[in-house]
């Protein structure tokens, strides 16, 4: 499904990225850890293509296509979704609006029917519902205002709305208390359904208690380091980063 | 000298009621004045050179129309046609708090307001203040809360020449709402002129629509005082047309005093808007805030002046002024000057006035949701002003301008 190798990037004169490999299989969920610095979220931006944010080697495909070559839009037809760390604030565009344009514009790079206005307001109201946000948000300017746990709930809805076959959450458990991470993970949970992929990018292991993931992967100084299953979350949890730089002064010495 | 204003000069002598004292005191001030050219300051953008020698018939009252309906306003509409009342007032259904009398009937609140709030330094305004006969005076008793907007239409002609007059009392404590909605799209002048005193903590929401297209010329003037405590939301939203110039003052003359005054103007190709707004803050703990953006299309025109004034004793104000434009192509001119004028030490102010650009973190994130670049750039540029029409705090009246707004800004990209 999507195929990540040997991938460097870099953002202005820094090279962020230092040759990444990833596989990730239809309706897998991979957890994606790192101290601050690793490069957790350059590797969103970079695989949705945000400008300046330069990949200097390695390949990307997703379905066999090679994703570097697309532009940002056409990533998202394709069926790649990033929720951001930091939702956009657009107040002169309501979410109504934006929404729709965004569902009509995915739904017809995939050769479907666009949705009349009835059609788009019965869905979003759904997503709103499982998301636990208030229906007159949508009336609003896209994130205007909005708490920052309702920022991250938004991002969870559109996942909803847009159903991609990759979704990348960046932190999306940041920021958030126990009750609104519950919301966002029943929110993300109840779009598993064994076709799509999740890569799920976290500091703490606190979002995997409710997000369970297939594999766990450390991310450090843009590269992965060590990867495993579930219990590999628990060992961060319990010991922290700090054992990355011992490892890293042992791999020195070797 | 211009040719018309010598018949204004010459008409206004004839006319006769019972506000000819105050008349004759504007065409005082109005004959001492010079026809405005380029090097007059208030004009320096704005040629009046459709104007100077322009012949147009008056009014003689036999036209009526019917007002645009708004769906969910359910708004008291009076409507004038070319500046000639045609709503029978005297079968309206009124709110109570609310009276509403014509021009023509001596009243008291009309002869403490006619030319007393709107300062006499406007040639236009003193050019309405001689001729217009016609307009209505709004009278909201103290204490009144009127749910029911009150709207004033103006309608222009091909051909015709008009000028009407609205006055507006709040008494103490009062809240209304009050609409001036303007259009006209053939070849005509018509001047429209508005007072409003907005007593101690009264409250007005108000709302101006320059709906004025093509080769229209509309001249006018919104001019506001506020009392101790009194509070004002106003949006003001223009075409442009061959003329659009307005006028806008509001006068904090009381203490703690609010005033919130957005304004969009959506230049078609060719079209002109000129608004000069002036904040006169001459007591203290006043706020204003004042925003105006404008999207401006293929040579089309927009002169934005804005000025803020707070005087010596005004202290503890709080003024924030901000113009943004987006000029649609290389041809689009806006000539735009917010000035802040302090004379009180304690104040804070800011002020500024910027060429739009694109947010590039708003388009990457619409982009990363599939949305093609070039409808996210029309989305995000029309944001741009619909971010104004999302704060009118009538949702009635917001949701009957956006599509038209919208629809106004498409056919201007295609225009492109």
């Amino acid at each position: 499904m999507l195929s990540i190798k040997d991938l460097h990037a870099r953002v202005e004169e820094t090279t962020i990225l230092k040759g990444l490999n990833l596989e990730i299989k239809p309706g897998e969920v991979h957890a994606i850890m790192g101290p601050n610095g690793a490069g957790k979220s350059t590797l969103g931006y970079v695989l949705s293509g945000r400008d300046g944010y330069e990949v200097e080697s390695g390949s990307v495909e997703m379905d066999g296509k090679d994703l570097l070559d697309m532009e940002v839009e056409e990533r998202a037809q394709a069926g790649l979704f990033l929720a951001f760390q930091y939702p956009v604030e657009i107040p002169g565009v309501s979410n109504m609006e934006f929404m729709k344009e965004s569902v009509n514009a995915l739904r017809e790079a995939r050769g479907e029917n666009t949705l009349s206005s009835a059609e788009f307001l019965k869905k979003a109201k759904e997503a709103c519902k499982q998301v636990e946000l208030p229906l007159d948000f949508l009336k609003r300017g896209v994130n205007e205002g909005f708490s920052g746990g309702e920022k991250k709930r938004n991002e969870i809805m559109q996942l909803i709305m847009l159903e991609p076959k990759i979704a990348i959450l960046d932190e999306s458990d940041s920021g958030l208390d126990v009750d609104a991470l519950q919301v966002v993970a029943k929110g993300v949970n109840s779009q598993r359904d064994g076709e799509r992929s999740f890569i799920v990018v976290t500091h703490y292991q606190r979002l995997l208690d409710y997000i369970q993931p297939d594999y766990v992967h450390i991310l450090s100084k843009g590269k992965i380091v060590k990867s495993g299953g579930p219990e590999l979350a628990k060992e961060v949890e319990a010991s922290g980063y700090a054992w990355l730089a011992e490892a890293e002064a042992e791999g020195a010495d070797a | 000298m211009s040719q018309w204003l010598n018949h204004v000069l010459e008409r206004a002598s004839t006319v006769d009621d019972w506000l000819s004292p105050v008349r004759a005191q504007a065409l005082d001030t109005l004959k001492q004045q010079q026809w405005p050219t380029r090097r007059t300051e208030a004009w320096r953008y704005t040629s009046l050179h459709s104007v100077a020698d322009l012949e147009l018939k008056t009014a003689t009252g036999s036209a009526t129309a019917e007002a645009p309906m708004i769906e969910g306003l359910n708004s008291l509409d009076l409507v004038f046609v070319d500046g000639q009342l045609s709503t029978d007032i005297s079968k309206l259904k009124l709110p109570t708090g609310v009276t509403i009398s014509e021009l023509t009937a001596p009243s008291e609140p009309a002869e403490a307001i006619f030319a007393q709030v709107k300062p006499n330094r406007h040639l236009f305004g003193l050019v309405n203040d001689v001729l217009a006969q016609q307009g209505v005076v709004i009278d909201i008793a103290a204490g009144a809360k009127v749910e029911q907007p009150i709207r004033v239409v103006n309608f222009a002609s091909a051909g015709i020449e008009s000028h009407q007059r609205t006055l507006v009392r709040l008494g103490e404590n009062a809240q209304a709402t009050i609409i001036e909605h303007g259009s006209g799209s053939g070849n005509s002048l018509n001047t429209a002129f508005a007072e409003y005193d907005i007593a101690e903590k009264a409250s007005l929401e108000h709302y101006r629509f320059a709906l004025h297209e093509g080769d229209a010329i509309h001249i006018g003037g919104s001019h506001f005082k506020l009392h101790d405590h009194a509070k004002m939301n106003s949006t003001l939203i223009g075409y442009g047309s061959q003329l659009t110039r307005l006028d806008v003052d509001i006068e904090h003359a009381g203490e703690h005093a609010f005033a919130k005054f957005n304004n969009v103007y959506l230049l078609a190709p060719r079209q002109h808007f000129d608004l000069h707004s002036t904040i006169e803050h001459a007591s203290p703990n006043g706020t204003t805030e004042e925003n105006a953006r404008g999207i401006i299309g293929d040579r089309a025109k927009a002169v934005f002046n804005g000025r803020i004034h707070i005087h010596r004793h005004a202290q503890k104000t709080l003024a924030e002024l901000n113009n943004r434009n987006l000029l649609l192509t290389r041809g689009a001119q806006i000539n735009t000057k917010p000035e802040l004028e302090i004379y009180a030490d304690d104040v804070q102010c800011a002020h500024g006035a910027t060429v739009a650009e694109i947010d590039e973190e708003a388009l990457y994130y619409m982009l990363t949701r599939g949305i093609d670049r070039q409808q996210a750039l029309v989305m995000l540029n029309f944001g741009f002003v619909q971010e104004m029409v999302f704060q009118m705090p009538n949702k009635a009246l917001a949701d009957w301008l956006q599509p038209i707004l919208k629809t106004r800004f498409e056919s201007m990209m295609e225009q492109q």
